[in-house]
């Protein structure tokens, strides 16, 4: 993640102690939104929305749905209640990169041995969780996924 | 569609009715017997609506529900056949009525009020997604379907996104209501086994004995045998949407049964 500086509190859990993506970043796509299960159909249109639009393949498409669907609920569970989820979309001329951060009390990453794991690692050509502890204020969870673009002949 | 309109019932049936018809055309409009003749050709074709809606039942619809669509497509077909043109009744009232079942399944399967136009460009949509997917060997992007359609890529997205309004208790069924019967369950034991590691597995094992059929299989075709989307749609018989959809419908079960289950160990 990116080097955490002006640590800033305006009365809510912090999510982002993350550098802002440089401007020229125009393929980068954030969101905020409270990390409740509610949201869910949200963040999956947006990613949907994003992978039809770059042109993926429905099958990538339909994948990319139900994976940052696993991921945000994963992650949403193990939010502070009350606290915010960021995720990031990524677009890139081969692939697309979610990430999603929470911050939480506890500091155990989400097992890789999980059903959810195994579904994440199906639909995805690339999945990371990390946990960083950022002094008092509990723990940031980030969830990262990639989909690579199948190369489709001209 | 479902094909050509099998015989719904023997002809024989309703022949007593069709001089009904003869006597109907000959009546004055005013003709105050209009009415009672109308009534005896609507109750006594009835088992034919019965009949058509119960092909269609099971398919999430209530089966009282199908009835009466079957039933006001039957009066329809009454009051708009002309006998004069020397069809049979039954040829002529089995497509209305047929036609308003399911323009009733595409009308309520939809979760909010969608445009006719975009249902119709969703379920265009959905069938070049099928052709092309045969033809490339697999699933094809909105650019493709857009050249094959000739229509313009924002059609495509519109029409894609119309789909996520769709209810999957719908048309899809009602096209691929009679595919449980797959060569696949002797697959059941060796996904087991494939799930054998996961650390949630003995949680995990009765919400998935608890899938219907036909959802546990797309689930271990995905997640076991990690095939796509649309090989798995070719292998059941529906479309790559219904998979996705039904994929999403189980992920979300599984999920929620396992909250459940943490929220138990929790609770004191």
């Amino acid at each position: 993640m990116g080097a955490q500086r002006y640590p800033r509190n305006y009365g809510e859990v912090k999510v982002a102690d993350r550098q802002s993506p440089p401007l020229d970043a125009h393929d980068d796509i954030e969101l905020r939104l409270g990390a409740d299960l509610v949201h869910l159909p949200i963040v999956r249109s947006v990613v949907a929305t994003i992978a039809t639009r770059a042109d993926f393949d429905l099958d990538a498409i339909a994948d990319l749905r139900l994976a940052v669907d696993e991921a945000c609920s994963t992650l949403i569970t193990r939010a502070i209640p009350g606290s915010t989820m960021r995720c990031l979309f990524t677009v890139s001329d081969d692939e697309l990169t979610f990430t999603g951060t929470v911050h939480s009390d506890s500091d155990s990453s989400p097992s890789t041995k999980s059903f959810g794991w195994r579904v994440l690692t199906t639909l995805t050509d690339s999945v990371d969780s990390r946990v960083t502890s950022n002094g008092q204020a509990g723990h940031q969870i980030d969830i990262e996924l990639t989909k690579r673009r199948v190369v489709v002949d001209a | 569609m479902t094909g050509a309109p099998a015989e719904p019932t023997s002809s024989h049936e309703y022949q007593h009715l069709a001089p009904l018809f003869e006597e109907l055309a000959a009546l004055d409009q005013k003709d105050g017997r209009r009415a009672a003749l109308r009534d005896e050709l609507v109750t006594g074709h009835l088992p034919l609506a019965e009949h058509i809606a119960q092909r269609f039942s099971g398919r999430g619809v209530a089966k009282e529900d199908l009835v009466q669509v079957a039933t006001v497509g039957l009066i329809n077909a009454v009051d708009r056949f002309d006998a004069s043109r020397g069809s049979d009744f039954l040829s002529f009232a089995v497509p209305t009525v047929m036609g308003e079942v399911r323009r009733h399944f595409r009308d309520t399967g939809w979760l909010v009020r969608v445009p006719r136009r975009l249902k119709e460009l969703h379920l265009s949509i959905s069938t070049a997604n099928t052709e092309l997917a045969q033809r490339l060997g697999r699933a094809p992007t909105p650019s493709e379907i857009a050249a094959h359609l000739d229509i313009s890529q924002d059609e495509v997205f519109a029409g894609l996104e119309a789909g996520n309004a769709y209810h999957s208790m719908s048309l899809d069924e009602v096209l691929s209501g009679d595919t449980e019967n797959l060569a696949l369950g002797d697959t059941l034991g060796e996904e087991d086994a494939a799930l054998e590691g996961v650390e949630n597995h003995e949680a995990l094992q009765p919400l998935i004995q608890e899938l219907p059929e036909r959802e546990r299989k797309i689930l271990g075709l995905r997640f076991v045998h990690n095939m796509t989307q649309t090989q798995i749609a070719e292998r059941i018989g529906v479309s790559q949407m219904h998979v996705s959809r039904l994929l999403a419908r189980t992920l979300e079960r599984l999920r929620e049964g396992l909250t459940e289950q943490d929220e138990d160990v929790l609770s004191p």
